[in-house]
């Protein structure tokens, strides 16, 4: 049996001492309230200790680790493609999105060209399941806010995805679709139109979520004015992605630093890049941040659309040898996942097995704002700001 | 729910008594009887309770899983119509416990108290015209204390569970619930004014006629009766701790608030009180805006039957169920709808927009039957 | 601004602690040993000076890197006697990244802190710290933040050997 043995012992911040002058008289101890690990609204097994004076946070102190899994670890002792299926693992709900950024990083090292083809279906998988993140990330949003429904009707057309993507490779989350080198197998016949079909029923059911949730009046009480980030904030917190976008900081690596086909997509004109605009409430509010996933899932239709129109018959895989050995080098890539920047930093020294293969995981730099938002919050905002983070704990751990 | 029964067997009478004082043999005393009719009186609403609250639970998972684009309980009975049965049976099978360093008479006590402030309640609760447990003059006045006792009961388990959640949920519960009784009281007035009386059964008989356009809640009688009923509405809303005045019991952020602790039997009294309360509020509303037991067909039954029948008893029954049940209805479609209001946006609802709204209307209402009412002609007689 | 243009740069403002670069270069003909190196080129900065050049880094005007994007550590090998400590910037403002590294001897791995420069780096120091046991000079919360408060060693090096047990739990 473990014993169970106290380790923390560091102090919370105290409220300051002229802080609370009109309850001087009325003075209580602050409560020391822990959220987790197993709690409905920390998207995933993380702690956070919160010390609150009556329903106001004093001070919050996030605890990771709980579904740290080595991932970094295991990439050191496992070969260049079976690393792949660990890398689903960390931000689960955007699978596609970690192939994609592993693939890409180990591709920049070996200088190899990938078929147009698999870039197309890599870019419809990708934004796919952009969507299937922001469906989960508003969903659960507004469960954490109180409205059951949503989350049932976005778990609707998710289903839809999940089921495109099992016949495209067999799998619901983790697929391990996207390698090194272009895209396991190609789409089965039909699969093409259906994910066309998918694109015409969701952009009404998308407007069904912004009517029913986005603009609703109590939503928006409940989010907007909270949890408010400048855009000081955001960047000296190195925050990425809706975070930053919701803020009003006009970065997206799709446009700005364009990987894949983006580049040519961009040209096209074919998406827009939606930001937080303060428009109920401050810029940078919770409200801001699930404004731009709303607005994403529409523009990443968009994008699908283009590749649908663009796709011609081709190789899917570029030739890579079953033991791959990756020539020495390091090499940096960053992609925009739906929580922000997912960079894979791998080095080789020419062998089977990487030297370093470092995950630089959106959700763990996104979270750390929680401890500088969360001081003067009330609890029921705080699982408002916790949701607007949009963390993956899988991604936070790895 | 003694009280009220004790109430009624000293002052008055009520249908069971009369029938067994019928009935009985010589030899039987007057407190035999009457104590006779108090334990069949409390079985009978025992029973109602309960057979509400399964229903309640049952038709809360159907209305949300059809909201929801999926069926809610197939399995257990024809469309699930057992599954609150089987739940039953559950929830008895579990294991009782009680959390170390929770205060064992409080954790204990709580749900009954519970429990038991709906059930007094219901004493008042006339189910049919001429079936009812203790009418006494002051209905409804009665109903409400009844029914804010339920507060105690919650801050007795939120604060007996040992567990900060639970602690916050009571703490909001019973701001909340305090909070809103005043707009709940007052707007009651409105109606109350234009009857003249607390009693139930006579506002009920005071909407009588023309095929249900006497119901209060008509712009005709009154026109300050509508916004009454809607603030009648959310007020209860937030008494029943139903969304979107759920907090007391915000499962994604508390867990289950102040029922966090609590399994089993003891949970399910609470949820029992949930429904019930919902049902009896629900059909209060129905009493004082809508008419009570009076419908159009009610109006057939007793042009058809008779006053005083017992058809006529049964469609008066049957209209004042099916009414509850719209109220319950409506009470389960919002939940599922909108998302849950902040404690403190709650509370300046409550005491900043409504109270000033319900004062307005008891102002209006008076001073239309005052001055207007004695001059319109559909309000004479 | 590509990496020939920062590099000048900062030669030319002659920021704090620029030691080198290291370009990616193809596999020398006449050296059958040197297989090359590809990839991205980085810096290599003087570990005790790394707040000041990343400070230098973040304000010029010419390079405005804003964002601190990771700050992560390598052990390269077992026999290589120092772990390097690599920080990746990122500018908005003029669309370029660099890779800065520092090496560090592993027996005395200690840098000051870059948290006064970059919050981001708060919670990517103790990451760093607590798996490869680098100590970053006045962090100003420096716990575990992914293994628990107690764990021995450092898990990501090479030389790490998992310990047998851990609070009577068997780790074979």
């Amino acid at each position: 049996m473990v014993e169970a043995k106290t380790v923390e012992t560091q102090t919370l911040p105290q409220s300051a001492p002229g802080e609370r002058e009109f309850m001087l008289d009325v003075r209580t101890q602050d409560m020391e309230v822990n959220m987790g690990p197993q709690h409905p609204a920390t998207h995933g097994v993380m702690r956070i200790l919160v010390r609150a004076d009556g329903e106001v946070c004093t001070g919050a102190q996030p605890h990771l680790g709980y579904l740290h899994r080595c991932a970094e670890k295991i990439g050191e002792n496992v070969e260049w493609l079976q690393y792949l299926p660990y890398t689903d693992r960390y931000d689960y709900l955007a699978a596609m999105n970690n192939n994609l950024g592993y693939s890409m990083a180990v591709e920049k090292l070996m200088g190899i060209e990938i078929p147009r083809r698999a870039l197309m279906i890599r870019t419809i998988c990708a934004e796919l399941n952009r969507i299937g993140s922001h469906l989960i990330a508003f969903g659960t949003y507004g469960l954490d806010i109180g409205a059951f429904t949503p989350f049932l009707y976005m778990f609707r057309e998710r289903e839809w995805m999940m089921a495109l993507f099992e016949k495209i490779c067999g799998a619901r989350l983790t697929y391990s679709y996207i390698r090194i080198g272009g895209v396991f197998n190609d789409a089965p016949p039909g699969w093409l139109s259906e994910v066309e079909r998918f694109c015409d029923t969701f952009e009404q059911k998308w407007q069904e979520y912004v009517d029913l949730l986005m603009v609703n009046h109590i939503f928006v009480q409940r989010t907007a004015n909270i949890g408010v980030i400048s855009r000081a904030m955001a960047l000296d917190f190195g925050l990425t992605g809706p975070m930053l976008r919701g803020s009003g900081v006009d970065w997206d690596l799709r446009r700005d630093m364009p990987y894949e086909l983006y580049a040519e997509i961009w040209k096209d004109g074919v998406f827009s890049i939606p930001l937080g605009r303060g428009e109920h409430g401050t810029l940078g509010d919770c409200w801001d941040r699930s404004y731009v996933r709303v607005m994403e899932m529409i523009e990443s239709i968009k994008i699908v659309r283009w590749c649908l129109g663009a796709i011609t018959p081709g190789p899917v895989i570029a030739d890579i040898p079953k033991t791959l050995r990756v020539p020495a080098g390091e090499a940096y890539v960053g992609i925009e996942n739906p929580r922000g920047e997912l960079g894979h930093y791998v080095v080789s020294d020419g062998g089977k097995v990487a030297v370093r293969c470092r995950v630089r995981g959106p959700s763990f730099t996104n979270l750390a704002v929680l401890e500088e938002l969360m001081p003067g919050a009330l609890l029921a905002d705080a699982v408002a700001i916790i949701g607007s983070t949009d963390i993956v704990v899988g991604e936070t751990d790895r | 729910m003694l009280l009220g029964l004790l109430g009624a067997a000293q002052t008055g009478t009520n249908p069971i008594r009369e029938f067994l004082e019928g009935v009985k043999p010589e030899a039987v005393p007057g407190w035999a009887v009457a104590l006779t009719a108090i334990g069949i009186g409390v079985g009978i609403t025992v029973a109602v309770i309960s057979v509400i609250a399964m229903f309640g639970t049952w038709l809360e998972r159907k209305v949300s899983g059809h909201i929801q684009c999926r069926y809610g309980p197939m399995r257990a009975g024809w469309h699930g119509w057992l599954q609150p049965i089987a739940d039953g049976v559950k929830l008895l099978l579990k294991e009782d416990l009680v959390p170390k360093g929770a205060d064992r008479v409080l954790y204990v006590i709580a749900p009954a108290l519970v429990l038991a402030s709906v059930l007094a309640a219901m004493a008042v609760y006339p189910l049919a015209p001429g079936f009812f447990f203790a009418d006494i003059d002051l209905g409804i006045f009665f109903i409400l204390a009844m029914t804010s006792t339920t507060t105690i009961g919650v801050v007795m388990a939120g604060w007996s569970s040992n567990s900060k959640w639970s602690l916050y949920g009571s703490m909001r519960e019973a701001a909340q619930v305090v909070a809103y009784e005043i707009p709940l009281g007052l707007s009651l007035l409105v109606p109350i004014l234009v009857a003249g009386t607390f009693n139930l059964l006579e506002v009920s008989q005071a909407q009588a006629g023309f095929f249900g356009l006497n119901w209060y809640v008509w712009p005709w009688v009154n026109p300050f009766m509508l916004p009454a009923f809607v603030l009648f509405f959310i007020a209860i809303l937030a008494e029943t701790k139903r969304a979107p005045f759920d907090l007391p019991e915000a499962e994604s952020e508390l867990v289950a608030g102040f029922m966090t602790e609590y399994s089993g039997i003891r949970w399910s009294f609470f949820f029992m009180e949930e429904y019930a309360a919902m049902y009896l509020y629900s059909v209060v509303g129905a009493f004082f805006f809508f008419g009570g037991f009076e419908s159009p067909l009610t109006w057939a039954a007793i042009e058809a039957f008779g006053d005083g029948s017992v058809m006529h008893q049964v469609a008066a029954g049957t209209t004042l169920v099916v009414k509850g049940f719209a109220g319950v209805f409506l009470m389960m479609w919002l939940r599922w709808t909108l998302p849950r209001v902040r404690i403190d946006q709650v509370m300046t609802l409550g005491y900043k927009y409504l109270t000033p709204l319900a004062l307005v209307c008891v102002l209006g209402a008076g001073l239309w039957e005052l001055f207007l009412a004695p001059v319109l002609p559909w309000r004479q007689g | 601004m590509d990496f020939r243009g920062i590099l000048d740069r900062l030669r030319a403002t002659g920021a704090p602690g620029l030691l080198g670069h290291d370009l990616p270069r193809a596999a020398d003909p006449k050296d059958k040993k040197d297989k090359g190196r590809g990839g991205d080129p980085f810096l290599w900065v003087e570990p005790a000076q790394l707040p000041a050049f990343l400070e230098r880094c973040r304000d010029d005007e010419r390079l405005r890197f804003e964002l601190l994007i990771d700050l992560t550590a390598v052990d390269p090998s077992k026999d290589d006697p120092n772990l390097w400590v690599v920080v990746s910037l990122l500018s908005l403002a003029h669309r370029h990244r660099l890779t800065v590294k520092c090496a560090l001897p592993k027996a005395a791995a200690s840098l000051p802190s870059s948290v006064p420069v970059y919050r981001a780096a708060q919670w990517h120091e103790r990451e760093c710290g607590e798996m490869y046991g680098i100590t970053f000079a006045g962090h100003p919360d420096p716990r575990h933040i992914l293994l628990p408060e107690d764990w021995v060693g450092a898990p990501l090096r090479k030389d790490y050997v998992f310990p047998d047990e851990y609070h009577g739990i068997s780790c074979k």
